[in-house]
């Protein structure tokens, strides 16, 4: 049995989240690996909130905003824009595969995006190996019961 | 003895009547070489003056402004410093207006030490030395080459040896900030070492020295580990030159990326579906 992807999505209030209400009112079919988490805007998604949850165990982190010029801040997802190809380049830079961090606009109209863009970002990680697996090194054999015990706190808190 | 150092003595001497102090780097009684703010009243510590090791001046710059507001002072500084300085000075770190830049330009032997692109001054009011031109960096190029498992292993076997004693951080001129992400328990798990993969200290601080990080090495430079963290942040500074057209510390009047709102031919730079 393979293991499920497991994907944390942040989705801002005023466009994506509400394009997820739609997909889930007009009885769209979307896979359930994604967590979905609303934010006020997808601005607030600083690097080190996709940095944890990569770190807490997630696959795959979405990053859904609304589209470039409709944001309800006015340039909130500007933000969105310029820092995540950077942090896609870092992770690029540091080993981790950018695919499994995704960013895409949905508008609160688009369930049927929504819908297709999880199918499509799900089966993505689908096809990678599991993230904490890949990033399995001597430190983790050294540091045994104690250490898996304070990864256990520490995601958990 | 550097042929650098009497012309350097005698950039400092013309400026000093018209300053409080020029910031610059002395050699004390035991031998170590740090920062000093020479002053008019004692011209003799000029005997002592000294060109290497680089030591962060930007920074002891920044300190003696926050007390002293008002003082007109003049630096001695190299290329990645200056940069540091107007770095700085756009966000609102240091004042310009009342310091006189000495330019020191590096020689081959520092500028190949440092991987240098950029071992010349742009702005500075007076220059001692002749400008050379950049060298290769042949550790970040070489790095860049590599497979995405190759990198990977490559910073398992780095971050591994870190001991997280913040010594990039404490001694990197562009960060001031007064809340630091990486005292923060939410992001950077304390007492846990070696670090766990991904390594949240290092991720973080990388992204935070997006479109900042002035290429002076200084974090290398202080690490106890020889961890080269410059590379991340070198690779970096090239995708921000490439998709916003930013170069760290070129131009006074540039505006960081972080500030700008993207017009529409920038956006289709960042690759980003629309």
């Amino acid at each position: 049995m393979t293991t499920e992807p497991k994907i944390i999505g942040f989705l801002c209030n005023w466009c994506s989240y509400r394009g997820a209400d739609g997909a889930g009112m007009a009885r769209l079919k979307y896979p359930p690996n994604v967590k979905i988490i609303r934010v006020p805007c997808s601005g607030r998604i600083s690097p080190e909130l996709v940095l944890r949850a990569f770190r807490a165990g997630a696959d795959g982190v979405m990053v859904l905003g609304c589209h470039i010029g409709d944001c309800h801040y006015t340039n909130g997802n500007h933000r969105t824009a310029k820092r995540m190809p950077v942090l896609k380049k870092l992770l690029e830079y540091t080993g981790i595969d950018p695919q499994r961090l995704y960013v895409n606009w949905v508008s609160a109209a688009e369930g049927e995006k929504f819908a297709g863009v999880v199918r499509d970002f799900t089966e993505t990680i689908r096809a990678l190996p599991p993230f904490m697996e890949t990033m399995q090194g001597r430190e983790r054999e050294a540091g045994g019961k104690k250490q898996e015990a304070k990864e256990a706190a520490w995601t958990s808190a | 003895m550097d042929e650098r150092i009497t012309p350097l003595r005698q950039a400092i001497e013309k400026v000093l009547p018209e300053v409080e102090g020029v910031i610059g780097l002395k050699r004390g009684p035991a031998g170590h070489i740090a920062p000093h703010l020479f002053q008019k009243e004692r011209p003799q510590e000029l005997n002592d003056l000294s060109l290497w090791p680089k030591y962060p001046v930007p920074d002891t710059m920044r300190l003696i402004q926050k007390a002293h507001p008002e003082a007109k002072l003049g630096i001695v500084c190299r290329g990645c410093e200056e940069r540091g300085l107007v770095e700085m000075f756009k966000h609102t770190q240091v004042n310009l207006k009342n310091v006189t830049l000495i330019g020191l330009e590096c020689n081959q032997d520092e500028a190949t030490f440092c991987r240098c692109a950029k071992p010349y001054t742009l702005h500075a009011d007076l220059r001692v030395g002749a400008a050379i031109e950049g060298v290769p960096d042949p550790l970040t190029d070489e790095f860049a080459a590599k497979s995405p498992e190759e990198k990977l292993a490559y910073w398992k076997d780095q971050f591994q040896r870190c001991i997280k004693c913040y010594g990039c951080r404490n001694t990197c001129p562009q960060c001031f900030c007064n809340v630091c992400a990486l005292e923060d328990e939410t992001w950077v798990p304390t007492a846990w070492l070696p670090m766990p993969m991904p390594p949240m200290y290092h991720l973080v601080r990388a992204m935070h020295m997006t479109a900042k990080c002035v290429a002076c090495r200084e974090c290398e430079e202080t690490c106890p580990a020889g961890i080269p963290m410059a590379i991340q942040y070198r690779l970096i500074a090239r995708d921000v030159k490439e998709m916003y057209g930013y170069e760290t510390g070129v131009s006074m009047e540039a505006k960081p990326p972080q500030l700008l709102v993207l017009a529409d031919g920038e956006f289709d730079k960042t690759g980003l579906p629309h």
